[in-house]
């Protein structure tokens, strides 16, 4: 199933849910990179509200994601992390070094809009 | 007890046994966090199965020690089984290995750990999580 | 997920405590009851359950002399609840069944004694008054056959030992279940986290780090970052005792945590010489943001958040942040 790729002036948003397939995944990088491209996009938000868990895979493939995005130009924020699915990811040895992170969506929204200088992975 | 059992063969069984993992944790009294721990480390562990073995099984079931009980999370395979078990329980995160079977992440964030596995032979992983 | 109806303080406890069928097979096993003591125990059921009362009464006429046991019977209902429990108990001795409903009893007078502060001195004063009470009645009704008497007597003997066994756990188990309540308490006194300006916190850590306090402040921090919505941490470690490469990772835990919740962390109070020792011991400190001194952290972390300090000669008007 496709997952819906939002646009909010030049920012792309998408909500990462927890049963997505390799395919899923794959199709997701995919799009964002094709509309980024097409759009100019300045910035892909990635909404991980909804993952109960963030392993190395997902790691992963947030990085891929990231990559493919700032090879196009934008800028990718991952949102939505919460307390227990931080504390894992730390113990785990995971920390999405090179990519933004902020609370929430809209603090994602004003840390894109506001082009705020935050030094690779804050 | 009742032990739950998985059947892990596609990607959508791994939401399932971590999600099983949660409940069993919920139910056994962990903290949110430790549930996330632990649902991490299925998580990572079916992963494998999928990726490497194609087909296995994760079983969950309370455990009993001594006055103290907690979760045990067994994930086993038929699998091509693992080469070199010292490689693979070594920390390949820090260099970004991409390749990384997950398996020392996994056991940071268990209390107890063991691997078994041999070529041909398949692999189990065995992990243990105390209740505080 | 479904809603689980709450389990009873006595369920929760079983679980806690792991006793389940094969614990309980365990317990019997290391009482050693055989068939044979089953057979003397039968041979015994009639006196026991047709004088239940007395033997009931010479339990609580005992705890009624000591000081100790006041709070229990001091209170009404409890008493009773007590009175009743306990009849049922040693009813129960002697039905030859010993599985989960018969633990269920046990754990639950363990649970009212424990409640009731009753110490395990008077308790097993107490419970040995109850079994004496019960021998004695046991002789009088065998007085022909004394050694048959005593070998029943002994027969009943180690269920009521193994009773002691569970009852005995449980106030040892709810006595440490307090202290654990206790530290927590204690930890979580010791690890504040302040909000002192909109979306800024404030972590002053003091004292001795280890992995578990770690991991409460990490998990305090975490939450207060997602309910204040915090955008900087001002994360103070003068305080901390020693700085050791395995506090140091801590530390970098909580702040690669905080930072992939949007949170921005500056670190404090971590002098030079800490600083050296701990890249010394190949601890990374590159992506660290630190400042000196808790004032200029603070400064720093207004900074970024808009806020800009003006120390004016008189108030006008109230403070305000200037936009920058």
């Amino acid at each position: 199933m496709p997952i819906p790729i939002l646009k909010q002036g030049d920012v792309l948003i998408a909500s990462m849910q927890a049963a997505l397939s390799d395919a899923d995944l794959a199709d997701l990088r995919d799009a964002l990179a094709e509309r980024v491209g097409r759009l100019r996009s300045r910035g892909v938000i990635i909404d991980v509200t909804a993952l109960d868990v963030l392993d190395s895979f997902a790691t992963r493939t947030l990085r891929g994601i990231a990559y493919t995005a700032k090879l196009r130009g934008a800028s990718t924020i991952v949102v939505g992390i919460q307390p227990d699915v931080a504390f894992a990811m730390v113990q785990l040895g995971l920390s999405l070094d090179g990519i933004l992170t902020a609370l929430d969506l809209e603090e994602g929204l004003e840390a894109i809009n506001h082009g705020r200088a935050l030094d690779d992975g804050n | 007890m009742t032990e739950i059992n998985v059947r892990i063969e596609r990607e959508a069984d791994i939401v399932t046994a971590r999600q099983k993992g949660r409940e069993l944790c919920a139910e056994l009294g962990f903290s949110m966090t430790d549930r996330t721990l632990v649902a991490t480390a299925i998580s990572e562990v079916a992963r494998n199965i999928v990726k490497y073995a194609q087909r296995g099984e994760v079983v969950l079931d309370r455990v009993d020690d001594a006055g103290r009980h907690g979760i045990l999370v067994v994930a086993r395979d038929q699998g091509p089984g693992i080469a070199d078990l010292e490689l693979a329980m070594r920390d390949g995160f820090s260099t970004g290995n991409s390749l990384g079977l997950g398996l020392p992440g996994a056991k940071r964030l268990m209390d107890e750990f063991d691997l078994s596995s041999a070529p041909s032979a398949g692999t189990t992983v065995t992990m243990k999580k105390w209740l505080r | 997920m479904p809603e689980l109806p709450d389990p009873s303080p006595t369920q929760m406890l079983m679980r806690d405590m792991g006793i389940n069928e094969h614990a309980l097979e365990r317990r019997r096993a290391i009482a050693a009851i055989e068939p044979v003591d089953l057979k003397r125990i039968a041979a015994l059921k009639d006196i026991v359950t047709s004088h239940v009362d007395e033997y009931v009464s010479a339990f609580f006429e005992y705890l009624s002399g000591l000081e100790e046991a006041r709070p229990l019977l001091a209170n009404k209902s409890l008493a009773e609840r007590t009175r009743r429990l306990q009849t049922e108990q040693i009813v129960s001795m002697v039905q030859s069944e010993y599985g989960m409903a018969y633990a269920t009893q046990r754990l639950e007078l363990g649970l009212i004694y424990s409640r009731a502060g009753l110490e395990l001195p008077v308790f097993l004063g107490a419970f040995h008054h109850l079994l004496r009470s019960i021998g004695t009645a046991v002789l009088h009704r065998n007085e022909k056959s004394p050694h048959e008497a005593f070998q029943n007597f002994m027969s009943l003997k180690k269920v009521a030992f193994m009773d002691l066994g569970i009852i005995v756990d449980v106030l040892v188990y709810e006595r440490q279940r307090v202290i654990r309540q206790q530290q927590d308490a204690i930890r979580e006194l010791s690890t504040p986290v302040l909000q002192v300006r909109d979306r800024m916190l404030l972590l002053p850590i003091i004292g001795v780090i280890d992995t578990h306090r770690a991991r409460m402040i990490t998990e305090n921090l975490l939450t207060a970052i997602r309910n204040n919505r915090a955008k900087v941490v001002v994360m103070d470690i003068t305080g901390v005792a020693t700085i050791d490469s395995k506090v140091a990772n801590h530390l970098l835990q909580t702040v690669t945590a905080a930072r992939l919740m949007g949170a921005t962390v500056i670190v404090t109070g971590l002098s030079a010489d800490v600083a050296q020792s701990l890249v010394a011991l190949g601890i990374d400190l590159g992506k660290l943001k630190t400042i000196g001194d808790l004032q200029g952290g603070l400064e720093e972390a207004e900074q970024m958040l808009g806020y800009k300090l003006i120390q004016q000669a008189s108030v006008v008007d109230g403070a305000r942040p200037l936009a920058s």
